[in-house]
């Protein structure tokens, strides 16, 4: 009998110390306490690209040459009215510039080196590129 | 944009400036700069959106405002040709590097380093398994590489150098749940990096092939694409890892996907099920030219995973309605089937596809849809239509084809492609426009 009401009360003290909102004192001093952690670092450091100079600019626009340049964006013209409606601006208030509109080969994410050496080599002056988005 | 006229700058010496939509120049151009192309280009910016927009609204564009500078748009664009060159736009040579990040982190309590590991964007925002050195070093177990040697180092996001070590791939998988077994399938997946990103809502597929699949218990057959088994899990999960702290993709910072796509929360993970693919059917990996004995991990990139829905039935062949949905597909060239094997033996012995090559031709003869919504989509307008207006055929003809022509948007058979994964519980199937990349070994890094 004696056995039996130990064996009740340490399931009672059991039940009661895993009951919910209830936690043994040893438990308690670890929680305010938490033990630290050393961690191995997942950040990977990325490198800074090395700089590159832009062109020198020009002094004035007048009387230079300026390619615009479609990237082919969209496919389907949206860029070309925007540098179409460029060229007639300069016509109109910049008459003395040239301007001369050129396609890239290939779709907006292809490189056109020919392109850029095809410019070059007519000497031109300036470069208006676009339009993504 | 940056790389053309970076090229017209840098190698010609002609002075460039760039117009773009502000949502261009608003996300990633300063991280391009700084990591990737390290020349300050001179941009202007058109409100967004841009495209999609009437004519007439865009002509308005060229009168306003740049959304760079706030100076009306053809003033800025004459300024940027003409004013002088600012001490930061002349500057040349390797930069101040930072700091090699600290291969420890301060001690802490595990409730402020999950904290910090989510404020640094080093997870998918569930609590991970934090690094310490002791899972770590049984990670490493998992492969006989060195945990410092370098597995990459052209690995970032728009063009950025970030090497990476054997080392900070195991940590990875231990964040994300691993078993030093899935490690090499995991160093395989990162050499696969950068992953795609778009400002679209492009996702990615990871599918394991050859013997590794079975060593790790990877799931290719019941519930294969459900969250059903741990290699699964964990190695898709691990790709998110991958891509967040290895690439250093972070959304409004180095990414810029608008709306983003929930198949980026498992990447699709699952591996092949080959034991249960007719015969004369080949293997993904042995389509692709790996030899059958290989372990092969693959990074597809697409879009969309078009569901079957139902179970194959005898009064509408499977290659029908999978041909149907095809045409929802944008056609880019490439789709790749994902079928139950009780699919793949009805292609085979009830509608004759003796081997999945002929099914691909098959879709490359049927698959049509009309011109106006093969061009209709932006994808192909932007990426086919160009190769078009320069005599490209037969996308040359479709352009000119009058908008209800029916055209055959896969003209390349070999550029559909077949995986077998499942359980046959049920004869079902997936078309998708994923389209795979190039297969990394798993024994190179075992």
């Amino acid at each position: 009998m004696k056995k039996a009401l130990l064996t009740s009360l340490s399931l009672l003290s059991s039940l009661l110390l895993s009951a919910p909102g209830s936690m043994p004192a040893y438990a308690a001093a670890d929680a305010a306490n938490p033990p630290l952690l050393t961690v191995l670092n997942p950040a990977v450091t990325a490198e800074l690209a090395d700089r590159v100079p832009l062109a020198p600019r020009l002094d004035t626009l007048e009387g230079k040459t300026i390619y615009l340049v479609d990237t082919n964006w969209g496919g389907f013209g949206n860029n070309d009215i925007l540098l179409r409606e460029m060229q007639a601006w300069f016509a109109e208030h910049l008459p003395g510039v040239k301007t001369i509109l050129k396609s890239k080969q290939g779709n907006f994410v292809t490189d056109d080196p020919a392109l850029w050496k095809e410019i070059a080599d007519a000497r031109a002056d300036g470069v208006i590129i676009g339009v993504a988005g | 944009m940056s790389r053309e006229a970076g090229a017209i700058e840098s190698q010609y010496g002609i002075p460039t400036v760039a117009a773009a939509g502000e949502n261009v120049v608003r996300f990633g151009v300063e991280a391009n700069v700084a990591y990737g192309t390290g020349m300050p280009i001179r941009y202007v910016a058109f409100p967004f959106p841009f495209s999609g927009q009437k004519r007439e609204v865009l002509k308005h564009y060229v009168e306003g405002a740049d959304k760079v500078s706030g100076k009306p748009m053809m003033q800025a664009i004459v300024d940027g040709l003409t004013n002088p060159l600012t001490a930061a736009e002349q500057l040349s040579g390797r930069p101040p590097q930072a700091a090699v990040a600290p291969r420890l982190l301060p001690p802490d309590t595990e409730d402020n380093l999950q904290r910090l590991f989510k404020e640094n964007q080093w997870t998918d925002f569930n609590p991970v398994i934090l690094p310490t050195e002791e899972r770590v070093a049984a990670m490493l177990k998992g492969t006989r590489h060195k945990p410092d040697e370098i597995v990459k180092t052209a690995s970032g996001t728009l063009g950025a150098n970030r090497p990476f070590t054997v080392e900070k791939v195991a940590i990875l998988a231990v964040m994300a749940g691993a078993r030093p077994e899935y490690l090499p399938v995991i160093l395989a997946l990162s050499t696969l990096a950068p992953y795609q990103d778009s400002t679209t809502s492009i996702a990615n597929m990871v599918v394991v092939s050859g013997p590794i699949r079975t060593e790790i218990g990877m799931n290719a057959g019941l519930g294969a694409l459900g969250p059903n088994n741990e290699a699964n899990a964990v190695i898709g999960r691990t790709m998110t890892l991958i891509h967040k702290v290895i690439q250093g993709y972070q959304e409004g910072v180095t990414g810029f996907a608008s709306l983003s796509n929930p198949l980026r929360y498992n990447n699709l993970t699952l591996a092949e099920n080959e034991e249960a693919l007719p015969e004369g059917w080949l293997p993904f990996h042995v389509q692709m030219g790996f030899k059958p004995q290989d372990s092969v991990v693959t990074v597809f990139t697409g879009w969309n995973f078009v569901n079957s829905a139902g179970w194959v039935e005898e009064h509408y062949p499977p290659q029908m309605l999978m041909r149907d949905y095809m045409r929802s597909l944008p056609g880019l060239g490439a789709a790749t089937i994902l079928m139950d094997p009780s699919v793949a033996t009805l292609l085979k012995d009830s509608q004759g596809f003796a081997t999945n090559a002929a099914l691909g031709e098959w879709f490359a003869r049927n698959v049509e849809e009309t011109a106006a919504t093969y061009w209709g989509n932006s994808i192909v307008s932007s990426m086919i239509g160009p190769l078009a207006d320069q005599g490209l055929e037969p996308y040359a003809t479709w352009k000119k084809a009058p908008a209800e022509t029916l055209i055959k948007p896969f003209p390349n058979a070999g550029n559909i492609r077949t995986v077998v994964a499942g359980g046959n519980s049920a004869s079902v199937w997936f078309v998708s426009d994923f389209r795979p990349g190039r297969g990394a070994l798993v024994d190179d890094w075992r």
